[in-house]
């Protein structure tokens, strides 16, 4: 089973890469895991200090990075940013995950009718775009991170299901699966305890492509303002705040989280791309 | 004495569509097996081989038909954790492709374990068995500790086998086990299902397309053409003296001394106007 990324920015990115180019993603995902865990000791500044007397600097020793609209720290708001955008992203695909990965597997377990009714459900979440469940999970439970997370995981739910679906179908196929039941193991413990362990190496090297996807799209939600709210430094949100500035021509505030959200998905799909070409299983 | 196996008037056609009726598989196939004797089940592709083997053994629902184990008519699916644990000692099957037919995240010996340990082996004799079982299948004890791709596909074949024989069943059946190995790992594999037949009394049904290989493990011979039994009898006679064109052909198909592949053709056509009308 091969890996079929999503998306533009995986579609990009789904070549092989160099093995530099590799460890250099790693160390990429590595910063900004450490930015998620140790923003408070990092960050040179608290990132929601402002300061009225430097608005709108340029990136300076003092600030790297520059200050925003209300003279904060780019730097420190980005670092202390990581967290709510990855766990976001965790977040979304640990929801989206446990729903598709239960409804992927009953099809494929199933088979017949209860396969049928599963896949036209997963054909019509597929074809709502991710907006919608969003609005409509807010229009029920009002705005903030968990409504975006839910809306999003919604729609990345159909994508696992169908692909946890496909790969449980080959494996279930095989003899060995066979020589299971002859042992007189039932379906429920032959399924969760012995072929479910053996598609997560296929299912996490997908799932880490999609981490990639969730990020983007969450980024996305906050920029719209469904999730995240101020003051908040996710980088979704900052790149919304920061759009004023561009109009004046200062496009530090809005470009510099933007970038960031582009290097850091990007890096989580090469990452993705290689790792389920690594655990992809032996024979 | 009561047969270990019986089956009767055992039939199974696979539709196209719903609608459509397809090939039958097998059709009105009956036969019955003694304790620790061996048959053999041949047949070309195609001739429904499989499909008999997994009837056998509950994997595949016939459409018609009875199996018995040891004079008890088999249901399908029983529920129930204990009638599953009585049916997996009444028959074990070992498979074709030893690629697929280990679990990849085991190591030899936990996949042994995992499997004593549920036919309630008590857990101090546990470790015995398992050596006892490697040694039964010719395996040395280094390789507890490898995962199956780390095994040659003879080993793997030995290891299916052992975990097949680990349950203790009564009827042991082999569908194609030695077709992926080469003649000379095929030759110890089959030598070593005859020693284990003799020490453990196990009843075989060994399924393959090559009737050398099938003459050279059993007492008695099914030979299997489009799903219906064309001759049946005891491996001496069915080589020596087939009575059906069909086996003397599945005979001189086997390149050998003085083989002729012009006879093979010959044989098929002649068989072919008799059997299909
Ligand atoms: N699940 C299935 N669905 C539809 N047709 C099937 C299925 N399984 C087997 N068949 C058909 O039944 C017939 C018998 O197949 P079977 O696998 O039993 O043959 P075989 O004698 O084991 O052949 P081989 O030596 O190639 O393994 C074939 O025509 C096959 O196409
Ligand atoms: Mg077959």
């Amino acid at each position: 089973m091969t890996i079929e990324a999503h998306g533009p920015v995986a579609v990009a990115t789904t070549r092989k890469a160099a093995p530099g180019v590799f460890y250099l993603c790693l160390g990429i995902l590595g910063l900004a895991v450490v930015a998620a865990i140790l923003a408070d000791w990092i960050a040179p500044y608290d990132p929601s200090a402002t300061d009225f007397s430097a608005l709108y600097q340029q990136p300076s020793s003092a600030h790297w990075f520059g200050t925003d609209q209300l003279g904060r720290d780019i730097l420190s708001r980005v670092i202390h940013g990581a967290r709510p955008s990855l766990l976001g992203a965790i977040a979304l695909l640990t929801f989206a995950t446990a729903v598709g990965v239960l409804i992927g597997t009953v099809a494929a377990w199933k088979r017949g009718w209860v396969d049928a009714v599963l896949a036209r459900v997963t054909d019509v979440m597929f074809a709502f775009p991710g907006l919608l469940f969003v609005v409509l999970v807010i229009a029920v439970f009002d705005r903030g991170p968990g409504t975006a997370v839910i809306g999003m995981g919604l729609a990345f739910a159909p994508v696992i299901a169908k692909f946890t679906r496909a790969i449980a179908l080959e494996e279930m196929a095989r003899p060995y699966v066979d020589a299971y039941r002859l042992q007189g193991i039932g379906s429920v413990e032959l399924c969760v305890r012995y072929v479910l362990p053996n598609l997560f190496p296929t299912l996490i090297g997908y799932l880490v492509v999609l981490f990639g996807e969730g990020l983007m799209s969450l980024a996305a939600l906050n920029f719209l303002g469904f999730g995240a709210q101020p003051p908040s430094s996710e980088w979704g949100l900052m790149v919304q705040e920061g759009r004023g500035g561009v109009i004046q021509g200062i496009v530090g505030p809005a470009l510099i989280p933007g970038l960031v959200i582009a290097v850091v998905v990007v890096a989580t799909n090469v990452i993705g791309v290689r790792l389920s070409d690594k655990l992809a299983v032996k024979a | 004495m009561t047969d270990v196996v019986r089956v009767t008037g055992l039939r199974k056609a696979f539709d196209v569509t719903r609608r459509t009726p397809g090939i039958v598989a097998v059709e009105n196939l009956s036969f019955r097996l003694g304790k620790a004797d061996a048959i053999g089940v041949v047949g070309e592709s195609g001739s429904g081989k499989s499909t008999l083997a997994r009837m056998l053994v509950g994997l595949t629902r016939p459409d018609a038909g009875t199996i018995e184990f040891d004079g008890r008519v088999r249901e399908w699916r029983e529920r129930g954790r204990l009638a599953r644990l009585r049916r997996a000692k009444e028959v074990q099957m070992v498979f074709q492709d030893p690629y697929g037919s280990l679990d990849r995240r085991l190591t030899v010996e936990t996949a042994l374990r995992n499997v004593l340990r549920r036919h309630q082996v008590d857990s101090s004799a546990v470790g015995t068995r398992i050596a006892e079982l490697m040694d039964s299948v010719g395996l040395e004890s280094r390789l507890l500790a490898s995962r199956p791709h780390q095994l040659s596909g003879g080993q793997r074949q030995r290891v299916a086998i052992a975990k097949a024989l680990a349950v203790e069943p009564a009827v042991l059946v082999l569908d194609e086990v030695t077709s992926a190995l080469d003649v000379s790992v095929q030759a110890q594999i089959l030598a070593l299902l005859t020693d284990i037949r003799a020490r453990t009394g196990v009843s075989l049904i060994f399924v393959s397309h090559d009737l050398a290989v099938v003459g050279k493990v059993t007492d008695s011979i099914l030979v299997m053409y489009r799903g219906q039994a064309v001759e049946q009898g005891s491996t001496a006679d069915v080589l020596r003296r087939p009575q059906h064109p069909y086996t003397e052909m599945l005979l001189s198909s086997a390149p050998g001394p003085g083989w002729r592949p012009e006879r093979v053709a010959e044989l098929r056509a002649a068989f072919a106007v008799v059997h299909d009308r």
